[in-house]
């Protein structure tokens, strides 16, 4: 599924609003004022919605249910999405494993972040990289090493 | 009076539907479709592109509802905080209540119909109105 869009320049807010929109959504950036996303009820809702948003700014979009030319093509980009994915995946291990050193008031604020982190991240999840069970591991390892201070 | 929104309803359309029957028009009565078009003349459409009961800046169908009809209930501005989160999960709120209502909705939207959904979501609002009505009123969460 495509969103194809136009924003007026100004005022930048507007733009920077649905530009956060659609990162939220996990979109691949196919060019300047496209994006795609695998097409099911939720994801076909969600672009429409910020189609008529984009609209309401004065700006046009428009939403198609498109076929890739070849399945080389529709690979790539499940590839960059699933790509984008593990880097998100990666950074809360990272922070996890870097909590386990942290203080306990501050450990167990980081938990409840990452935790909600994962459930933001599994949302845009369309094609799951490996990364996401280390993640999931690193967070759950943390919640041992609290508990475990009890 | 008839009121119309697209088929295989969500949190909001189901909170509207809910709000229209317990503050607008006790005699609703709802039509699903599948296309804007197909909308009958005589039925007030909602949570549908191009209506004016939708989303409007940044605001989900349930919130514009409450704005347009100026409810100003406290109780039901804080269903809207839950609708909103649960349909848009754009964490403009704080509403922890919402990732369940969410998977409470998308689960009974794959077991029954949508006449159904509004039938079983009916008690479900009027148990989250009662809550934070009694939340208001006491400054903290009933018991």
């Amino acid at each position: 599924m495509l969103l194809a869009y136009r924003i007026p320049r100004q005022p930048s807010t507007l733009r920077i609003t649905i530009w956060r929109k659609l990162d939220r959504l996990g979109v691949a950036r196919l060019g300047d004022g496209l994006v795609a996303l695998p097409a099911d009820a939720r994801t076909r809702e969600q672009l429409d919605w910020i189609a008529e948003e984009i609209g309401e700014m004065g700006g046009s979009a428009t939403v198609w249910l498109a076929v890739p030319g070849n399945a080389a093509q529709e690979r790539a980009i499940a590839e960059e999405m699933r790509r984008a994915r593990a880097a998100e995946y990666r950074a809360v291990a990272e922070q996890a494993e870097a909590a386990a050193s942290a203080r306990p008031g501050e450990r167990s604020r980081t938990i409840k972040r990452l935790q909600a982190e994962l459930r933001r991240i599994g949302r845009r999840d369309y094609f799951p990289p490996i990364e996401r069970e280390a993640a999931q591991r690193a967070v759950r390892a943390l919640v041992r090493v609290v508990e475990g201070a009890g | 009076m008839r009121w119309a929104t697209r088929a295989g309803v969500h949190i909001d359309r189901a909170a509207c539907a809910w709000l229209i029957r317990r503050h607008l028009d006790a005699e609703a009565e709802f039509v699903f479709v599948d296309d804007p078009a197909l909308v009958p003349a005589d039925a007030t459409p909602f949570d549908m592109r191009g209506a004016e009961l939708s989303h409007h800046g940044g605001d989900c169908s349930f919130e514009t509802i409450l704005r347009r009809y100026e409810l100003d209930d406290p109780v039901l501005w804080k269903l809207a905080e839950i609708v909103h989160e649960a349909d848009l999960d754009d964490e403009r709120f704080d509403a922890p209540e919402a990732a369940g209502v969410d998977v409470i909705l998308r689960g009974l939207s794959m077991i029954c119909d949508d006449e159904r959904v509004l039938e079983i979501t009916g008690p479900l609002f009027d148990g989250l109105y009662e809550f934070h009505r009694r939340a208001l009123l006491l400054g903290r969460e009933p018991a």
